[in-house]
């Protein structure tokens, strides 16, 4: 983050700020990686823990928030500074959703150990690999006021949206194939979706770095790779 | 003796010595007034102020002597602080800058500083001779030369006190120059000037050298201004240094009085002054 | 440091923007030294213009171009051309008393006159018009009322102005300027002695007068500057560093310098 005021107890406020939000960052970025490991070695210790920690990132949340505010009221910060404070109090929100996201993620990993095993959870870490990258990126991108980072991890959330539309599909044909497996396959396609919200909150992160860096917010539509909107599947061997 | 003992009895000592020092001062003031209260208190009467100076051994009063110092006074304040406003104003508002301004300024102050002997010869030489005779008008003239320099100092000083803040304030308004002076910068410095101009006739109601080369004096009655005129300076200087009895006993009277005047006028002064500094 | 400035007129919001004042490649000298180099810059009609940089930037110097104030003092000069409504007001043939009355001042620290607050104000409609009591009457009514003091002095107009607050003379002060009715008013870090009850209120009084007159405010306090003003004018030795829309100067300054300045990052 760019410093140098001539009061410098303003540089360390806004130092600790920064600080602040890296670590409510790593701190997401970590329990996304529990939850996800949660799910792919069926630990559900492990996924109470996430569950637990969540209550950590709220507690985070307050502090940046309160900061800000304060920030707001006794330094009464202009251009760079006044997005550099705005910014936090979003990206801190941001990060709070990836938390719950997160929770999320190791609350149905739980479910789902009382299920059988179904197959695509395979692609379960690829995808969470993928995100975790990104959130990580975009702390970079933070912490070096990088918007060119910024913008390169918005552009990549693409990637995510694709794995998620294909795990969509084979999801679909899974289910149809053997309905036993729906309840895990559910939970998984939660999993799946809770996952690739995580990556367009990171893109939402990044939009926010990019404001502060450059002043304006970016006028282009994101590309997106998500079509399960519009997804329709058919049974294989269909009953005609 | 530690540090703080001692300096609190060094501070002691110059505390005694300057207030010992303020009182000698002060007390050969009380003296003279005292002097001037007990000698010329017993003389003062109502004949004072109606019956004119007498030769030796006859009653009699000041009153011409009274009347002419008040009216050569007038005349000199008439014509000296017109002259003395206005080459202050130069000074203070238009010349600020100039060069003129430094030579004005420095004469001024010789003039402020020169002895009234001769300023009173002066006017002896250009007026009394040419005149052939001793008049009041040149007792006035004379009078008038030392009223300009204090008048024109001091309202040098006062316009120079008006911030300049009020000066631009009223120039943004569209006011021309001469109006900014008139309407504010003379407003602001009146009880100043006017400060200037009291002190002034408490310094010229007691001048004696150049009023003894002017106007002389005069035993009888007159207003005329082309002729010889009494004052009480003059007055004083002459029946104090008599033989006569009854004139010293006048000459107390006299010097009374003009202490009094130039008291009442240093008071009036000094709260002026002050009246506009709290403002 | 090259600024462009639109100089011709800018749409906002679907507003057309009138330049009221057009300073061309202004430059000013006191004696041998330069102050001012090379301004170009618009100030718009009906708009508040806030002029912001560091001690000895110029900011103030400009100001005192606009209105020749600066010819009280010998050795000053300006040189390039200020045009009001299209005239030079630079020319020397240009009526400075006349300029002045168009072009009102108020100062950073208030300077009523020693005289009632009736007469502040009367001063300098006296100078130009003949009214008669009942006409004056209502003339000063007018400005005390527009300058927000009416209620508070109207049942002492006859005592001295200098009895006032700060807070109340300033307002005097801006009183005494409008009662002349000018088109463009000049302010020289009106609040700087004030205390924030007091520059709120002269804020407000701004915002204001703004449906009337084009403002040009000169502050050392970034936020005033960001509070009052729709254009801001960024200067530093001398130079126009950046001029634009007020929000956007404080947002998202186009220059390093600016937003090191407002920022409080100045060495």
């Amino acid at each position: 983050m760019p410093t140098q005021h001539i009061v410098q107890s303003f540089d360390d406020e806004l130092r600790r700020l920064a600080t602040l939000i890296v670590q409510m960052g790593g701190l997401a970025e970590q329990q996304l990686a529990s939850a996800v490991e949660a799910v792919v070695r069926r630990d559900s210790d492990l996924a109470t823990e996430v569950v637990q920690n969540d209550a950590k990132l709220d507690t985070m949340r307050t502090q940046i928030d309160d900061l800000a505010i304060e920030l707001l009221a006794r330094r009464q910060p202009l251009a760079n500074d006044l997005r550099t404070v705005v910014s936090a109090l979003r990206i801190s929100s941001e990060i709070e959703r990836i938390g719950d996201y997160a929770k999320n993620v190791a609350k149905r990993s739980i479910a789902l150990n009382q299920a059988p095993l179904v197959k695509p959870v395979h692609a379960i870490p690829r995808m969470a690999a993928l995100v975790q990258a990104l959130i990580k990126d975009t702390l970079d991108a933070y912490i070096t006021a990088d918007a060119a980072k910024a913008d390169a991890v918005w552009a990549r959330d693409e990637e995510v949206d694709e794995l998620y539309t294909s795990l969509f599909r084979e999801l679909l044909t899974y289910m149809m194939e053997d309905p036993r497996s729906i309840t895990a396959c559910t939970h998984l396609l939660f999993i799946a979706k809770n996952i690739e919200r995580i990556g367009d909150h990171a893109t939402n992160i990044a939009e926010l770095i990019h404001y502060t860096v450059k002043g304006e917010m970016k006028k282009e539509e994101r590309p997106k790779g998500d079509d399960t909107a519009y997804a329709v599947v058919t049974a294989p061997g269909g009953r005609q | 003796m530690d540090l703080y003992a001692r300096r609190r009895f060094r501070s002691n000592m110059v505390v005694i010595l300057s207030v010992a020092a303020a009182l000698l001062g002060l007390s050969w003031l009380v003296m003279i007034l005292g002097t001037l209260f007990f000698e010329g208190l017993g003389g003062l009467n109502l004949a004072v102020f109606a019956e004119m100076t007498p030769p030796p051994g006859q009653d009699g009063g000041l009153r011409n002597a009274i009347v002419g110092t008040l009216l050569m006074t007038s005349i000199a304040v008439v014509i000296g602080t017109p002259i003395g406003i206005l080459a202050g104003t130069y000074l203070a508002e238009y010349g600020r800058h100039a060069k003129l301004s430094m030579v004005v300024r420095f004469i001024n102050d010789v003039l402020l500083s020169a002895p009234s002997i001769v300023i009173g010869l002066f006017v002896y030489e250009v007026m009394v001779i040419h005149m052939g005779h001793f008049s009041a008008w040149a007792g006035a003239v004379a009078l008038a030369i030392i009223v300009i320099p204090v008048v024109l100092r001091t309202t040098e000083d006062m316009l120079n006190l008006v911030p300049n803040g009020l000066r631009e304030a009223a120039t943004a308004l569209g006011a021309p120059r001469y109006f900014v002076i008139r309407k504010v910068a003379y407003k602001a410095a009146r009880n100043g000037i006017l400060t200037g101009i009291l002190l002034a006739v408490a310094r010229i109601s007691g001048e004696t050298a150049p009023l003894l080369f002017t106007a002389l004096n005069n035993q009888f009655w007159s207003l005329d201004l082309n002729a010889p005129m009494a004052n009480l300076p003059v007055v004083i200087f002459q029946f104090a240094l008599s033989p006569y009895e009854d004139w010293r006993r006048l000459a107390w009277v006299g010097a009374l009085l003009i202490t009094v005047a130039i008291l009442a006028l240093n008071i009036i002064a000094r709260l002026l002054a002050g009246r506009s500094r709290t403002k | 440091m090259n600024v462009q400035v639109a100089d011709t007129a800018l749409e906002t919001e679907g507003e057309k923007l009138r330049t009221k004042v057009s300073i061309k490649k202004l430059a000013f000298y006191y004696g041998e030294t330069r102050a001012l180099k090379d301004i170009d810059l618009p100030l718009y009609d009906r708009k508040v213009t806030a002029f912001i940089g560091p001690s000895g930037c110029g900011k103030s110097t400009l100001l005192r171009v606009l209105n020749r104030i600066y010819e009280m003092y010998p050795n000053q000069r300006a040189e390039g051309r200020v045009m009001l409504d299209g005239v030079n007001i630079l020319d020397p043939k240009q009526d400075v008393n006349l300029l002045r009355a168009k072009i009102g001042m108020v100062f950073q620290k208030p300077t009523p006159f020693p005289m009632s607050i009736y007469e502040n104000i009367a001063f300098g409609i006296r100078l130009y018009e003949r009214l008669s009591k009942d006409e004056m009457d209502q003339r000063v009514e007018d400005a005390l009322q527009r300058a927000a003091l009416w209620k508070e002095v109207k049942d002492k107009l006859h005592t001295s102005g200098l009895g006032l607050s700060g807070g109340q003379q300033q307002r005097l002060c801006i009183a005494r300027t409008i009662a002349v009715r000018p088109d463009v008013i000049l302010l020289d870090e009106p609040c700087s002695a004030l205390d924030p009850i007091s520059t709120a209120k002269i804020e407000e009084l701004i915002d204001e007068l703004k449906s009337d007159y084009t403002i040009v405010i000169v502050t050392h306090n970034m936020q005033q500057a960001a509070r009052t003003s729709d254009y801001t004018a960024f200067m530093y030795l001398g130079e126009l560093v950046e001029f634009g829309e007020t929000r956007t100067i404080f947002t998202h300054p186009a220059k390093q310098q600016t937003q090191d300045y407002i920022t409080g990052r100045f060495g």
